[in-house]
């Protein structure tokens, strides 16, 4: 049996197409761009070619994500909190705090020793976007997102970004800038405001494990989170892919047959 | 005999009493630290504007949980500490006093520890009155489940019109309603005589500090609101002590000398601003050097005068610190608050009146119902309102502050009659 999964993100689309017992097929992930609609079929697209199968062969598709009611008609829709709770389990086996970090907003899940989700917690409402403000200091610091981390590893120590508002840090960027940090002080101190809105959320209680873009491509926030913690952080492997792989087990569980 | 003051230009004079202020802080921080690890005295915490003579009567050592929090502002702590309360689940929106004390008795981190103390001092008993804001019955109610002790308070007024003997009668019996449950944890029953001591040095101090704030009428200003945060020290941990009484004689006389001289506490004070609303406590040498650079003196503030209670009265203890605690500003409607705003511009010659609205502290924050704009309506003053906080920077944007108070100094350039700058070289 063949189905699939898709996380429809504010920065990126994921897709995953997976077998029996979860084994991934394929994947195709694409910045977001444009409608939600086009950038879903082009990650599905990628996925499927990936595995080698037909959209016709899937017996269920499930989608997650801020975009999730963008996608086509027939797919079944689960919400973020169980997809990243069952996508970390998948690949971990255990108990966790999941503290998963993509571009929107940011939230804490509490998984139990069988996957299940105990309790959730996301960033309030004027804290969002910390994936995007990474994106966004990118762009002031003049270098491609991917190269953010680079840069972020030549700085012997964060410059202070304190603003839980993704405007205000952005506006605080800007006025760093313009007193003369050097850009890497600059880019890990966007990683440590990162973390430290994590911590404000909730606490967090051991063993730790993250997922989402921002861990993918950003290293730099998972160190910022362990050492603001206290605590050992584990990143999922394939980070970015959490959300669709728990929603094409998902869809694994609700396939007929 | 003491130098008479000389104004360096250029320069800002240092308080010569400030050395004695940092000794009676110091002793006041070690020996409430010491009931607390030795037990050689109750401990009760008391809000910074509560019944604080109630607890000297009877012989507690107090530690005043607002004075901590500003302690954790200004030493920027609070940006660390705040998280973990939060994490607790106490919103950014609320007190950051609040968030800022809880996270730092949750992460042991504190100013303290130049006392000797790892965390704030542990009480027996927690007093609290909302005569200023709610939060701080929520405050020590935290306090209270941790260390499983009795928390008591009075349940006050708020938004008065005018302070009526129907109210003063109700917080009066509550104060009463107070005394068993503070001689159980105190071991001691309440003295008369005590009592009566305690509101007389609370008055005194009140009318020593209120002089002290009164040298800034003169032109120069004796002191600024930014002298005023730290040199009231006293008046909030000490009220109802001799001590609090001995270092505002000797702050005193420094400053009338100042005034007798024409020394001002800035170097060339061409503007008289005032301050309504709490300090931004993580800001408050860079705000004070910005305004000595404008040569703006920020000569009086609502926040100082808060620990001036001209009601108390040895003679009638309870009824008279009932009617002080209902009569403080942040009680008050907003008809009084404008008038005792109108009064204070008349007062002290002030140019400009600058709002603090700070995020966290709506009760301290007089700028959400048009009052600014009443005012400058009434009296033709100008009005800037800085959009900030006391303790949690984030809600505050230099560069935004900076830019306002200069175009507010620009302002009052182009419509306060100049005059010669006042120095004496």
């Amino acid at each position: 049996m063949v189905v699939a999964g898709a996380d429809i993100g504010t920065e990126c689309v994921k897709a995953i197409v997976a077998g029996q017992g979860g084994k991934i097929l394929g994947r195709g992930a694409v910045p977001t761009r444009g409608y939600f609609q086009d950038c879903y079929r082009e990650a599905m697209g990628n996925a499927l070619a990936e595995a080698q199968v037909q959209a016709g062969d899937l017996k269920a598709v499930c989608v997650t994500g801020f975009g999730a009611s963008c996608a086509p008609s027939g797919s079944q829709t689960v919400t973020e909190t169980i997809c990243q709770a069952r996508g970390a389990f998948h690949h971990l086996g255990k108990a966790m705090t999941l503290v998963d970090i993509g571009g929107r907003d940011p939230k804490i899940v509490r998984v139990d020793g069988r996957g299940g989700v105990v309790a959730s917690r996301s960033a309030r409402k004027c804290a969002v976007g910390i994936g995007t403000f990474l994106m966004f200091t990118s762009r002031h610091l003049d270098v491609h997102p991917t190269r953010l981390m680079d840069l972020a590893t030549s700085a012997g120590a964060p410059a202070a970004v304190g603003s839980y508002c993704s405007v205000f840090a952005e506006a605080e960027v800007i006025e760093l800038l313009r007193r003369g940090v050097p850009a890497g002080e600059i880019a890990l101190g966007a990683m440590y405001s990162v973390a430290d809105r994590i911590m404000e959320m909730d606490r967090l209680a051991a063993p730790v494990a993250v997922a989402g873009g921002v861990c993918e491509y950003f290293p730099g926030v998972v160190r910022a989170l362990a050492e603001r913690s206290g605590c050992a952080v584990e990143v999922v492997p394939e980070p970015i892919m959490t959300g669709a792989l728990g929603a094409a087990l998902s869809a694994l569980e609700s396939a007929p047959g | 005999m003491p130098t008479p003051p000389r104004q360096t230009p250029g320069a800002s004079p240092a308080i010569e009493a400030s050395a004695r202020l940092k000794q009676i802080m110091a002793d006041h921080f070690a020996a409430v630290g010491q009931a607390a690890r030795e037990r050689t005295a109750p401990v009760a915490w008391c809000t910074s504007v509560g019944p604080v003579e109630l607890l000297r009567a009877l012989g507690y050592q107090v530690f005043f949980p607002e004075n901590h929090g500003a302690m954790l502002g200004a030493s920027r702590m609070a940006n660390e500490t705040m998280a973990a309360a939060h994490a607790l689940g106490y919103s950014p929106d609320i007190c950051s006093y609040l968030t800022s004390d809880i996270g730092s008795y949750l992460l042991q981190k504190t100013p303290l520890a130049r006392h000797g103390m790892s965390r704030a001092p542990r009480a027996d008993l927690l007093l609290y009155s909302t005569n200023q804001c709610r939060e701080v019955r929520d405050w020590f109610e935290f306090y209270g489940r941790e260390w499983k002790v009795p928390v008591v308070g009075v349940t006050s007024f708020r938004d008065l019109d005018e302070v009526q003997p129907h109210h003063v009668d109700a917080i009066a019996r509550q104060l009463e309603a107070l005394v068993p449950a503070l001689e159980a944890v105190a071991g001691r029953r309440l003295e008369a005589s005590r009592l009566e001591e305690a509101v007389a040095l609370s008055r005194t101090c009140s009318d020593l500090w209120r002089d002290c704030l009164h040298t800034a009428a003169a032109r120069p200003a004796a002191l600024t609101f930014f002298d005023g945060t730290i040199h009231m020290g006293p008046a909030v941990v000490l009220r109802g002590t001799a001590e609090a009484c001995d270092y505002y004689r000797l702050l005193l006389a420094e400053l009338q000398a100042r005034v007798a001289a024409g020394v001002g506490a800035i170097p060339r004070e061409r503007f008289r601003l005032y301050w309504e609303g709490m300090p931004v406590w993580g800001r408050l040498r860079d705000l004070a050097r910005l305004f000595e650079q404008l040569q703006a003196g920020v000569v009086a503030s609502t926040y100082c005068n808060s620990w001036v209670f001209d009601a108390l009265d040895p003679r009638h203890p309870l009824p008279s610190m009932a009617r002080a605690s209902l009569e403080i500003f942040i009680a008050r409607s907003e008809g009084p608050k404008q008038r005792y705003l109108e009064r204070m511009v008349a007062e002290f010659q002030v140019d400009g009146v600058l709002f603090h609205d700070a995020l966290t502290c709506p009760n301290n924050s007089n700028t959400r119902f048009g009052l600014p704009q009443r005012l400058r309506q009434a009296l033709g003053v100008p009005v800037l309102t800085l959009d900030g906080d006391l303790n949690d920077l984030r809600c505050f944007s230099d560069e935004q502050a900076r830019t306002n108070i200069e175009g507010f100094v620009e302002q009052l350039e182009g419509s306060v009659p100049q005059r010669p700058a006042s120095v004496r070289a």
